[in-house]
């Protein structure tokens, strides 16, 4: 009997603790609250962008990579009716199943931050945020390849070349979308 | 020449004609055609509908089916309960499938496999006499769940084993007081180690289930009760009170046979079960299970009818690291039993094959996927090798004797095949030997599913 009452004890105890501490972490953040941290103090407004044939193909060339759709979602950052920066989703497979990367840009075309989205493979082919930032402040260019500019990640070979193809292929899509 | 019909509908038709019929048929014709050009002309006297639609509209609707095209295309609303959360749950993957159900309404989803045994002929001594070769369908089970509300979900796993028997392994209610912390009731699985709570066979490595997971933690186990789990951050934990063993049904092979399984369980004598794990990163996690209860349930007494008490103590550190295709597991477990020398003398056990005093077991295995490197349609091929001692004998009370068969090692090499993620092959080698002299080799093969 006593020791019943030592283990209701411990579990009210515990309930009490676990209580305490419920709801202080945060929940995921939106694609919307991912940009206005990216771009802090700015207006988002998401937008649909339709490539052309020819803009299709030439952001193919640019990138070296392939540009298997025409649709693009894109998030347009703007302060004082100013853009300061595009943020480009691409959704690619890595190895079997999808990956949604957001890509933040500057104005200048260089990389600022990358957030993942989706990640349907097994968590553990997730690309950790340290190498994520090894992107940031690359434009495109030959360099932007892995084992050149780009460190492999270890065990995550699949993840890292669909990560690379993915920043390659926005770089390319949003210079060819400024120059229009 | 051919003849030209005017349909009801005013649709055309040629027919081979006669003159005269021809002639009668046009005059026909040209009556119809008089009083239904009127007709026709008042029709066409009809405004046309105006078009209200503008390039905004357009360009609005493509706006709305682009955006829910990418959504779609995204995956972001796919995804599913991640192997974390599933475990933080304290269910298998297939077994989590009701959590993923966002609005009210059945989950259904299941396990199932097939066990081959082949027994060397002879023993580690060299002598003859194997069990024979047993081919079993060793479990085939349903998960149903129902999600009630946001807050309510039923969950319950109902399983036949070994094609005949049935059992119901799990029945529970949550109640989600919020996001990450749950109060639980029902026929409950003990959350200790590594297999019990995550039984599933494309989950657990091997053809079959660790030894120490079956004699000193005797998956499946699963009580009556209630408790909390939860998780904050990289920390999950679970922790109820259910009823305690029956110890009445210890033996020297073990804690196993103290199962109360849920039906009509005694429960004079209660128990705590709890664990706690840290996940660092995804894929990595270790811990501690603790379980702590009385097992003789007032049934077990000495010659003076008095009580013996069967404080039944259960300790284990576990660990598991998935990262890239490596798969390294790894488990401790220590028991002890109190006053199992009286209990063994009150349950009239021979003095060389007692309930021990504390048992001892673990193991540590690792596999490797060969392709999960390379772009292949075939989820995994794994090779691993398990290494285990167990000895439900560890110590034994003062004037009885050890039951050395209890004392055992095992080495096992195998290959595991998954075609996709939720069907797994596996064959397997296992060297096993015991202190009697008396472990007998086995060749393994399992084929299981999960949905």
């Amino acid at each position: 009997m006593a020791s019943n009452r030592f283990f209701t004890g411990l579990l009210l105890t515990l309930a009490i603790i676990a209580t305490f501490f419920a709801g202080l972490f945060a929940q995921d953040l939106s694609r919307e609250e991912i940009v206005k941290l990216v771009y802090p103090g700015t207006s988002v407004k998401s937008e649909y962008v339709f490539l052309t044939k020819d803009q299709q193909l030439q952001a193919a060339e640019q990138s070296g990579v392939d540009v298997p759709s025409a649709l693009i979602a894109r998030y347009l950052a703007s302060k004082n009716d100013e853009i300061v920066g595009t943020a480009y989703i691409d959704t690619h497979i890595v190895r079997t199943k999808k990956e949604t990367l957001l890509i933040a840009l500057n104005t200048a075309g260089e990389v600022l931050h990358i957030e993942v989205t989706a990640f349907l493979e097994p968590r553990e082919y997730l690309a950790p945020d340290a190498w994520l930032r090894q992107y940031e402040g690359r434009v495109l260019n030959a360099d932007l390849a892995i084992h050149r500019a780009i460190r492999p990640i270890a065990g995550g070979t699949l993840t890292a070349h669909a990560t690379n193809e993915a920043v390659r292929r926005v770089l390319a899509i949003d210079e060819i979308l400024k120059e229009n | 020449m051919s003849l030209i019909i005017v349909n009801k509908d005013f649709s055309f038709m040629c027919l081979p004609f006669n003159k005269p019929l021809f002639y009668s048929i046009f005059s026909a014709l040209v009556i119809c055609l008089l009083y239904a050009t009127p007709v026709n002309a008042q029709e066409n006297k009809t405004e046309p509908e105006e078009n209200t639609t503008t390039t905004e509209d357009l360009e609005r609707q493509i706006a709305i089916l682009a955006e829910e095209i990418e959504q779609i295309r995204s995956g972001e609303t796919e995804e599913e309960l991640t192997e974390t959360e599933s475990r933080a749950l304290g269910v298998a993957p297939s077994a989590s499938k009701v959590y993923g159900r966002e609005e009210r309404g059945v989950s259904i989803a299941g396990y199932g496999e097939v066990l081959l045994e082949n027994y060397a002929a002879n023993n580690q001594s060299g002598v003859g006499g194997g069990a024979a070769s047993k081919f079993d369908a060793l479990r085939a089970i349903i998960y149903t769940g129902y999600r009630f509300n946001d807050k309510i979900v039923f969950n319950s796993e109902i399983e036949i084993e070994h094609a005949k028997e049935a059992y119901l392994e799990f029945a529970y209610v949550d109640y989600n007081l919020t996001d990450n912390f749950t109060l639980r009731g029902g026929l409950l699985l003990i959350p200790l180690g590594l297999v019990n709570e995550f039984h599933e066979p494309n989950v657990f490595i091997g053809a079959k289930r660790p030894d120490t997971e079956q004699a000193i933690i005797p998956s499946t186990w699963r009580e009556n009760g209630g408790g909390v789990l939860g998780n904050f951050g990289p920390v999950s934990f679970r922790a109820y009170v259910v009823n305690g063993m029956n110890g009445q049904k210890f033996a020297s092979k073990g804690l196993r046979g103290g199962r109360q399984k849920g039906g009509k369980a005694l429960a004079g004598d209660m128990a705590f079960a709890g664990r706690l794990d840290v996940t660092p990163t995804p894929g990595v996690f270790a811990g501690v299970g603790i379980y702590r209860g009385g097992s003789d349930q007032g049934q077990v007494k000495d010659n003076n009818g008095n009580e013996i008490s069967m404080g039944t103590t259960i300790v284990e550190v576990h660990g598991q690291a998935q990262f890239r295709g490596l798969d390294l597991r790894g488990l401790f477990a220590h028991a002890s039993v109190d006053n199992a020398g009286a209990a063994s003398t009150a349950l009239g056990l021979s003095s060389g094959k007692p309930i021990a005093d504390e048992l001892r077991g673990g193991y540590f295995q690792v596999g490797y996927n060969l392709l999960s490197q390379v772009n292949s349609p075939i989820a995994s091929l794994m090779p691993y090798v398990r290494l285990e001692k167990v000895d439900t004998q560890y110590r034994v009370p003062t004037g009885f004797t050890r039951d050395l068969s209890r004392d055992g090692t095992y080495k096992t090499i195998g290959i595991e095949l998954k075609p996709i993620n939720n069907v797994a092959l596996k064959a397997e080698y296992a060297v096993i030997t015991n202190a009697a002299n008396s472990g007998r080799n086995q060749f393994n093969i399992n084929l299981g599913y999960a949905f």
